[in-house]
């Protein structure tokens, strides 16, 4: 079938298949002109003859016979063939002949041109219905796979194929892909022939390729999000015909649908994304927030201030005050769970109660360390998690602190009127081993004396410039603040780590208790 | 973040590089599993390339240790630059991994 735009030579008989009445008023006039017969031949063929019957004017007419005329028809310089006339001959004969050559090679030029316009609306109308189809087959779609799949189904329906398939190659990422038909190339076949994509927008055809075992590959890319991100491909096994121009035409025509259809189903996809995370933060948010002291306990010779102020991204820290009761002196603890949302914020609540159920019965903070960490350690294991946590317990008679440290930082210890220093962790965090390396240390604690307990929310505060807030400069600011009350002390380290940050987003939780020794 | 792994006899050896965090960690995760599925038991992560961990990434870490540990291997770490290794001490994570100066050093402790 000739294609649209395509040089398809004008066609004798076609022609006069669909003229036969004009061509049948001409060969009358010929006869009344005393012709014996007149005909039409096509490289050696009589395609008709007159009057009749047909095989003894056709003999008459025949190249080769003998006397008559003949006048070449010819069309953009190719010859489609002869008018013949039998039984007359002279110049004015001769010059009419001429005349209806011309005049049929007119009509069989019309004809081709109208077959190629009837043929390129045909086309277009096919291609409008396979497009509505796609968008229709693919808007209830939600999921990429689910897309790309009934993208590739519906396009080896469309352009008959053995089989088609659709690429997604993310700019990060692992690509993706759908596919149909028994003759689809392997993934990655798909994709060395999408690097080999020419930049231009055009498409790619591999003609017995190894990839579709000796057959044609068609990769038309798919361009969205200013790149060239997808393709739609189509395979056609051995001894199939090859790609032509109309199906070249409407592989275009169907990339460009799909780009708009996988375009739509990436935004869905991440406006989900993005509503499901802030959820899971809000709810983050919530319970970390909640389970936080309201007020630190009012305690002689020692002053405590708490503060929390999560990440936009949540993470699991906490703090928490045990005040003293009965069997237990005052008992205080910042954790920090590894990992970061709602997963994070529930391992914090499971450890935080869990320390508290430690804290009774005159439990030490290595001893409460000891079997929070036997308690968690499988629940840790499970989730992959673990717990960094700093427990500290005053004792107002003694004026010493004792404390126990599970991997945790950063601890500042500041004596009275002395240089601040890190008070480095022992043991490991809870959850990492299934037994306890802490051990109880005890740091004097008269007036003056101080403990900041923070998260790495403040250590690793980054600047615009990308550099770290680091320990250096936490040492260097606690003990700047050595004499304000501990509630003072506590804000004016969020104001310098913020003011340190200015502009940058808070990537971590900030989390810290400061403990001061006071006068009672 | 990149990551490299390869094969030394029945050892995986993992090499991320660059920032190893929480973006990252699954791939380390998953190589991780990977290996534990292929019955490997001992395993390398060579940090020499990485200049930065965070906790999720420290935890992945934990985990895989974790599962070595339960098969009767364990997991061996190398090459800690030094931001890395303040990291290993501050959190004392340097008490429950054994660390290795070479990956070298760290085959070798597997052979004896």
């Amino acid at each position: 079938m000739p294609s649209p735009g395509e040089a398809a030579p004008a066609d004798l008989a076609a022609m006069l298949t669909m003229q036969r009445p004009q061509v049948e008023a001409m060969a009358r006039a010929w006869l009344l002109a005393g012709a014996r017969a007149f005909g039409i031949t096509s490289h050696g063929q009589v395609l008709a003859a007159w009057p009749g019957p047909e095989a003894l004017s056709a003999a008459q007419i025949a190249p080769g016979a003998a006397g008559g005329l003949a006048s070449e028809v010819t069309a953009e310089g190719h010859v489609l063939g002869e008018l013949r006339v039998a039984g007359l001959a002279g110049d004015v004969a001769a010059a009419r002949l001429a005349a209806d050559a011309a005049l049929l090679a007119q009509l069989a030029q019309q004809e081709r041109e109208l077959d190629a316009v009837a043929e390129e609306l045909v086309g277009a109308q096919d291609q409008i219905l396979a497009l509505y189809d796609l968008a229709r087959a693919a808007r209830s779609h939600l999921s990429l796979p689910e897309t790309l799949s009934a993208l590739a189904g519906e396009t080896a329906r469309l352009v008959a194929t053995d089989g088609a398939a659709v690429l997604f190659v993310p700019d990060d990422g692992e690509p993706a892909w759908g596919w149909h038909g028994p003759g689809v190339p392997e993934l990655a076949a798909l994709l060395a022939a999408f690097r080999c994509l020419p930049a231009n927008g055009r498409e790619l055809i591999l003609a017995g390729s190894a990839a579709t075992h000796g057959g044609d590959l068609l990769l038309v890319p798919i361009h969205m999000r200013d790149r060239t991100a997808a393709a739609l491909a189509l395979a056609r096994g051995p001894g199939g015909a090859a790609f032509a121009s109309p199906e070249i035409k409407l592989a275009h025509a169907i990339a460009e649908q799909a780009g708009a259809q996988i375009e739509n189903v990436l935004l869905y996809e991440e406006t989900l994304a993005r509503a499901r995370l802030d959820t899971e933060m809000a709810l983050a948010r919530t319970v970390q927030m909640r389970l936080l002291p309201a007020r630190a306990p009012a305690i002689t010779g020692l002053q405590l201030a708490g503060r929390a102020v999560p990440a936009l991204q949540v993470g699991g820290d906490f703090y928490d005050f045990m005040p003293a009761q009965a069997g237990r002196a005052c008992t205080f603890a910042v954790g920090d769970v590894s990992g970061k949302g709602l997963s994070a914020a529930l391992v914090m609540a499971m450890a935080r109660s869990v320390l508290r159920s430690k804290a009774s019965g005159g439990a030490t903070p290595a001893q409460m360390l000891d079997g929070a960490n036997a308690e968690l350690y499988d629940d840790l294991t499970e989730v992959a998690m673990f717990a960094t946590v700093f427990v500290g317990q005053y004792d107002p008679a003694a004026r010493t602190l004792r404390y126990a440290n599970a991997g945790h930082s950063p601890v500042i210890y500041g004596p009275p009127g002395g240089p601040a220093r890190l008070l480095e962790a022992d043991g490991t965090a809870l959850g990492v081993l299934p037994f306890s390396l802490c051990q109880d240390y005890a740091l004097p604690f008269d007036p003056g004396a101080l403990l900041v307990i923070g998260t790495d929310g403040f250590s690793e505060a980054n600047n615009a410039a990308g550099e770290l807030f680091g320990y250096e400069r936490l040492l260097r600011l606690v003990e700047s603040l050595a004499g304000s009350p501990a509630a003072a002390i506590a804000d004016e380290i969020y104001a310098a780590v913020g003011a340190f940050a200015a502009g940058q987003l808070q990537a971590d939780d900030q989390t810290l208790i400061v403990a001061k020794g006071v006068l009672p | 973040m990149k990551m490299k792994w390869r094969l030394i006899g029945k050892i995986a050896v993992l090499e991320p590089i660059g920032r190893f965090d929480a973006h990252n960690a699954p791939a380390v995760a998953e190589a991780l599993t990977e290996a534990r599925n292929s019955s490997l038991k001992d395993a390398i992560v060579n940090l020499e390339q990485v200049n930065f961990l965070d906790s999720t990434a420290l935890a992945t870490l934990v985990q895989g240790m974790k599962h070595c540990r339960q098969l009767g291997g364990d997991l061996h770490l190398c090459c800690l630059q030094q931001p890395v290794r303040i990291i290993f001490e501050l959190t004392r994570l340097d008490k429950a991994f054994d660390i290795y100066e070479t990956e070298a050093e760290a085959l070798h402790a597997f052979a004896g």
